[in-house]
């Protein structure tokens, strides 16, 4: 009778055609040749028996742990489509878990931005296309073009400010102790979260500047005011408390933009000059966090 | 200052008058102490100071003076106290969870932030932890639908990630059953590696089982470090049990079988003397700096 296991060395199969106890030993503990184990692997799928005998040379405790993984891979899940997707571009599968914990990311968060720039956009379309009546909604009527743009400017850059705000204030990060604690950078951390953040709410901010009845450069010109922003709260945020440091940039912002509105010119708060200036305090705002960037390891417990 | 030390062959922990202060309130005062390996219980009542001696031996709050050490490593330092949060598993008194978070999820999240990077080493490293601390069950469930002493496990499981060489525990046994407590103990005793382990807890019955060295924080400074049963030592004589209650006592209470048990100098009527606990003793250090 020829051998089911033709590769195997030694006295592993028996005269009866089936396993030897050595060979399902071996087959147990990973020590047998591949070709050996796809044979045995054959035959275990149609003998009872060998399977049976298999089990006493099985340990328990190390097929109990395999499951554990088996489970905790399967709870874990792949992240779904955005995250494979990632992946695939070769962005590190621990960075893309850590954004989990962002809460700027989480759909709840995404759809209220959403829902304030469709409000924001939909009044500045309904005043430049006559839908709303002259005498209309206080902050907008007797505005004329590009006066129907102020809410919208005042609110756009505020909204990018908000996603990254809530990236690295602890108050929205009910497990901040956790990660002050690890070894994990924190400056790493504040980075992935905040450039995520960034990239998150800069995307429908653009498309609703798209569809303003605006000028066709708008969409361009509030990537550096975004940008300056976000970068100026992270910067104050290494010589102050964190939420004074959101809010001291969000007011840099306001009040300009609310002063050129009322003065009806607020289209200069993303021109040439303004522009100018968020240069300006995006590189000096780069300089301070590059320069301070150990102040993100020390926690701010204090 | 009295400098309070254990038993030591070498501290692996040492802290040198370590002071802080919340405005006015003097939450540290010149702290002294020494920790071996092993785990040691920090008992004291609430506004002792022990979240905040155990949040600095974190390295998560910074003192205003003094200084720490953790094997021979500097937290001042910013290599080395990111040294010291690699060896470091540390369950703060009021853990925060991301609720939306998987059991399995939050773990593998804590344990990117122990730097355990690898996709397969991670998921081994949290079905370890989830089976120590029997939640192996609930790895798919989310952090909001589990209850408040599952959730006290999931915050010891992710204190355990990575092997910890120092283990710091802020009330780890608040919303453990009786059982769950049992099963505490005996993962804390069963911990490989001898890790250092600083566990702070209002039951002092936690303290007596577990715990071959005890510190008493009372308000803001160390009152006693030694064993429990050096603790208890400290009420020998000083406690008795009379069927009536005597005012003179420091402290007296009614037990289960009916009949008081009393501390103080002065034996009531008819007392008998009985042998203290590590909470006698632990009572008679708080009466005695005047702590209520």
């Amino acid at each position: 009778m020829t051998s089911p296991f033709p590769d195997a060395a030694g006295p592993v199969a028996r005269a009866d055609g089936h396993a030897g106890e050595d060979l399902l030993a071996g087959y147990a503990t990973g020590t047998v040749d591949p070709v050996v184990v796809w044979s045995v692997e054959a035959h275990l799928t149609g003998c009872a028996r060998c399977r049976s005998a298999l089990s006493a040379h099985v340990d328990a405790q190390r097929l109990a742990r395999n499951r554990s993984v088996l489970l905790v891979h399967a709870a874990l899940g792949d992240g779904g489509r955005v995250r494979r997707l990632l992946r695939r571009c070769g962005v590190p599968d621990h960075l893309l878990r850590l954004l989990a914990a962002t809460p700027s990311l989480r759909r709840s968060w995404l759809l209220s931005v959403l829902a304030v720039l469709a409000v924001v956009t939909g009044a500045a379309a309904a005043v430049r296309y006559g839908w709303i009546p002259a005498g209309g909604p206080a902050g907008l009527a007797g505005y004329p073009d590009p006066e129907v743009l102020a809410p919208f400017l005042l609110v756009a850059p505020l909204l990018v400010l908000a996603g990254v705000a809530a990236a690295f204030l602890p108050m929205f990060d009910p497990a901040h102790r956790l990660a002050v604690a690890a070894p994990f950078s924190g400056f790493t951390l504040l980075l992935v979260r905040t450039v995520s953040a960034l990239a998150a709410a800069l995307v429908p901010v653009a498309g609703a500047a798209f569809v303003l009845p605006g000028p066709g450069w708008l969409p361009v010109a509030l990537l550096l005011p975004s940008l300056a922003l976000c970068a100026l709260a992270l910067a104050a945020a290494t010589v102050m408390e964190p939420r004074a440091a959101a809010v001291t940039a969000g007011t840099s912002w306001a009040l300009p933009a609310l002063l050129l509105a009322a003065t009806h010119v607020p289209l200069l708060i993303v021109q040439r000059n303004a522009q100018f200036a968020c240069a300006v305090v995006l590189c000096a705002s780069a300089v301070v966090l590059l320069a301070r960037h150990d102040r993100f390891e020390l926690g701010w417990m204090r | 200052m009295d400098e309070m030390t254990l038993n030591v062959r070498t501290a692996a922990v040492r802290v040198d008058g370590l002071s802080r202060r919340y405005g006015a309130t003097r939450a540290l005062d010149e702290v002294d102490l020494k920790l071996e390996r092993g785990i040691t219980g920090l008992l004291g009542p609430n506004g002792a100071g022990k979240t905040t001696l155990l949040s600095i031996l974190a390295t998560v709050s910074e003192p205003d003076a003094g200084r720490v050490s953790v094997f021979g490593l500097d937290p001042r330092e910013a290599a080395e106290r990111v040294e010291i949060r690699r060896r470091l598993g540390y369950l703060p008194q009021e853990l925060g969870y991301h609720r939306h978070f998987t059991v399995a999820g939050f773990l593998d999240y804590v344990a990117i932030l122990k730097e355990i990077t690898d996709r397969r080493r991670r998921a081994e490293e949290v079905a370890r932890v989830l089976a120590a601390i029997g939640l192996d069950r609930h790895a798919r469930k989310r952090i909001r639908a589990l209850s408040g002493g599952m959730r006290q496990r999931l915050g010891i499981a992710q204190a355990l990630l990575g092997r910890p060489d120092l283990l710091i525990l802020d009330e780890p046994t608040a919303g453990l059953d009786p059982e769950q407590r049992l099963r505490f103990r005996e993962l804390l005793s069963d911990l490989p590696g001898d890790p250092v382990i600083v566990l702070s807890t209002h039951q002092a019955d936690d303290i007596a089982a577990i715990c071959p060295q005890v510190v008493v924080l009372l308000p803001g400074r160390v009152h006693f470090a030694g064993t429990p049963a050096e603790l208890a030592a400290t009420a020998a004589g000083r406690v008795w049990a009379a069927g009536e209650r005597d005012t003179r006592a420091h402290l007296s209470w009614r037990g289960g079988d009916n009949r008081w048990r009393h501390i103080g100098d002065d034996p009531p009527a008819g007392a008998e003397l009985v042998a203290p606990t590590v909470e006698d003793g632990y009572l008679l250090l708080s009466h005695a700096a005047g702590v209520r």
